[in-house]
C-alpha cells in the first residue's frame, strides 16, 4: 500500500537528526498525503459497502457476484443479510399466520423481495475508443464512434464497460 | 366490518409515517400500537381465506371452479399488500439507524443515549443540550437496538478482518473506515473547541485532558472521532 511506504519514510526522516528546516516541510506533505490517501480508501471501500448492504440478499443468492467481493466484503454480505432476515422475522414474520411467512413471496404485478441492482436506469456514457455495435431496446443497433456520449438503459452498454470501451459520465 | 374501514388503510397510515420521517429527517417513536392492529387484520384475513375455503358451497362436487375465487384473491392481495408495507415500514427504520450510526462515528452507547430532537444532524447539535430526557433508545423496539448490536459487531468483524495492519509496528497505517467521508483532509493539524469534557486522551503531543471550554491544536487523527461524536468542535 502507498500509504505504509509514505510513513516509512516519514520515519526515515524523522530519525535523521540533521534534518533541515525544508525536511520538516517534506514530512508535513507527506503525512499530509498519507491522511489524503486513506481518505479516497475510507471513501471507496464505504461506497462499497454501501451497495453490498443494499443488495446483500441478492449478492448472497447470487454465486457469480461473489469473485467481486473481497473475503471479508463476502462475509459481512452474508453476515448482513442473516441479521435483516432475522429483524424482519422478530418483528413482523413470526406474528403472522405460517402462511404468510416467507421472504421470497412471487405475487405477480408486484417487485421482487430481493432488491435487485435496476439495469434499465438511464446512464450517459463517453466512447473512449470506437465501440462495436450494441442493441438498442427497440432492436436497432447503435454504433458509438471515438468520443461520443449517449444516453441508453445500463444493461446496454453493460459490456461495453467491462472491457473498459467507455466511461460513464 | 363498518363502511369506514377498508382493509390496507392500516397500512397505508404506516407507509405515511415513513415517509414523514424521510421528508422531516427525523426518527419518529416505533409505532408498535399500527403494526400490532395491522398484524390482527392479516390474522383476520387469512381467517377469511380459510373460511371461504372450506365452505361446502364453493367447493362444487362437479369439480368446476370455486365460486368464491374472487373474494379470495381479494383477500390475497390485501395480504401480500400489508405485509409489504410492514417489511417496508421497518426496513426503512433501520436504513435510518444505520445512518445515525455512520454520523456518530460508530459509537453505539452514544447514539443510544443521544437527545432525539437532533437526530438529522447529530453529533453537531448533540453536544449542547447534554441529557435530554427522551433519548434515541425511547424510539426504537428492542429488536431495533439488537440490531443496531449486531450491527455494529458484524462490521467491527470487516474492519479487524480487512483493515488493521498485522504488524505490530505499522500501527498507523489502520483506515479509520469509520472516520467521516465528507471533507478530504486539507491540513494536519485541527484547532478545536472543547465542548464536553472527554478526560485524558493520548495524542501525537503526549496525553492532552480536554477539559470543556479550552482550545488545543491537535493532529486531526488523533481527535477526528471525538470531533464526530460531538465532544470536541472545530473553531
Amino acid at each position: 500500500m502507498c500509504a505504509s511506504s509514505q510513513s516509512d519514510d516519514v520515519q526515515l526522516l524523522r530519525a535523521d537528526p540533521d534534518s533541515s528546516e525544508e525536511e520538516h516541510f517534506r514530512i508535513m506533505l507527506v503525512q499530509t498525503e498519507i491522511e489524503r490517501v486513506k481518505f479516497v480508501i475510507r471513501s471507496y471501500t464505504r461506497t462499497r459497502l454501501y451497495k453490498i448492504e443494499k443488495y446483500a440478499r441478492y449478492i448472497v443468492s447470487t454465486p457469480e457476484l461473489h469473485e467481486k467481493l473481497s473475503k471479508a466484503e463476502l462475509d459481512h454480505a452474508q453476515r448482513y443479510a442473516r441479521l435483516v432476515e432475522y429483524h424482519f422475522n422478530q418483528t413482523v414474520l413470526q406474528s403472522l399466520p405460517s402462511e404468510q411467512r416467507s421472504l421470497d413471496d412471487n405475487a405477480h404485478f408486484m417487485p421482487s423481495m430481493v432488491t435487485q441492482p435496476d439495469k434499465l436506469r438511464p446512464v450517459f456514457v463517453h466512447a473512449r475508443q470506437a465501440c462495436p455495435p450494441v442493441r438498442l431496446p427497440d432492436g436497432s443497433a447503435l454504433t458509438m464512434p471515438k468520443g461520443q456520449i449517449s444516453l441508453t438503459p445500463y444493461y446496454v452498454v453493460e459490456q461495453l464497460l467491462l472491457r473498459n470501451e467507455v466511461e460513464l459520465v | 366490518m363498518n363502511t369506514s374501514h377498508q382493509f390496507g388503510d392500516l397500512a397505508t397510515q404506516l407507509l405515511t409515517e415513513s415517509r414523514r420521517s424521510t421528508a422531516t429527517d427525523t426518527l419518529f417513536k416505533y409505532n408498535d400500537v399500527l403494526v400490532r392492529s395491522i398484524i390482527r387484520e392479516q390474522r383476520q384475513l387469512e381467517g377469511l381465506i380459510q373460511a371461504a375455503l372450506n365452505d361446502p358451497k364453493n367447493n362444487p362436487a362437479d369439480g368446476s371452479d370455486n365460486p368464491a375465487m374472487p373474494t379470495i384473491l381479494l383477500y390475497q392481495t390485501a395480504i401480500l399488500r400489508n405485509k409489504r408495507c410492514l417489511l417496508a415500514y421497518h426496513h426503512h427504520r433501520i436504513e435510518r439507524l444505520k445512518d445515525l450510526y455512520w454520523a456518530v462515528g460508530g459509537a453505539v452507547p452514544l447514539l443510544l443515549s443521544m437527545p432525539s430532537g437532533s437526530t438529522n444532524t447529530g453529533p453537531q447539535q448533540a453536544g449542547g443540550t447534554g441529557n435530554a430526557p427522551s433519548d434515541i433508545r425511547s424510539k426504537l423496539s428492542p429488536h431495533e437496538v439488537d440490531f443496531l448490536r449486531s450491527y455494529a459487531a458484524s462490521l467491527l468483524v470487516l474492519r479487524t478482518e480487512a483493515f488493521s495492519s498485522d504488524g505490530a509496528e505499522g500501527l498507523t497505517e489502520d483506515v479509520d473506515l469509520l472516520a467521516p467521508i465528507t471533507r478530504p483532509p486539507k491540513e494536519l493539524h485541527v484547532l478545536v473547541r472543547v465542548v464536553r469534557d472527554c478526560g485524558v486522551v493520548s495524542t501525537e503531543q503526549g496525553a492532552i485532558d480536554f477539559r470543556k471550554g479550552h482550545r488545543f491544536l491537535v493532529r486531526r487523527v488523533d481527535v477526528e472521532h471525538l470531533i464526530v461524536q460531538g465532544f470536541l468542535e472545530e473553531v
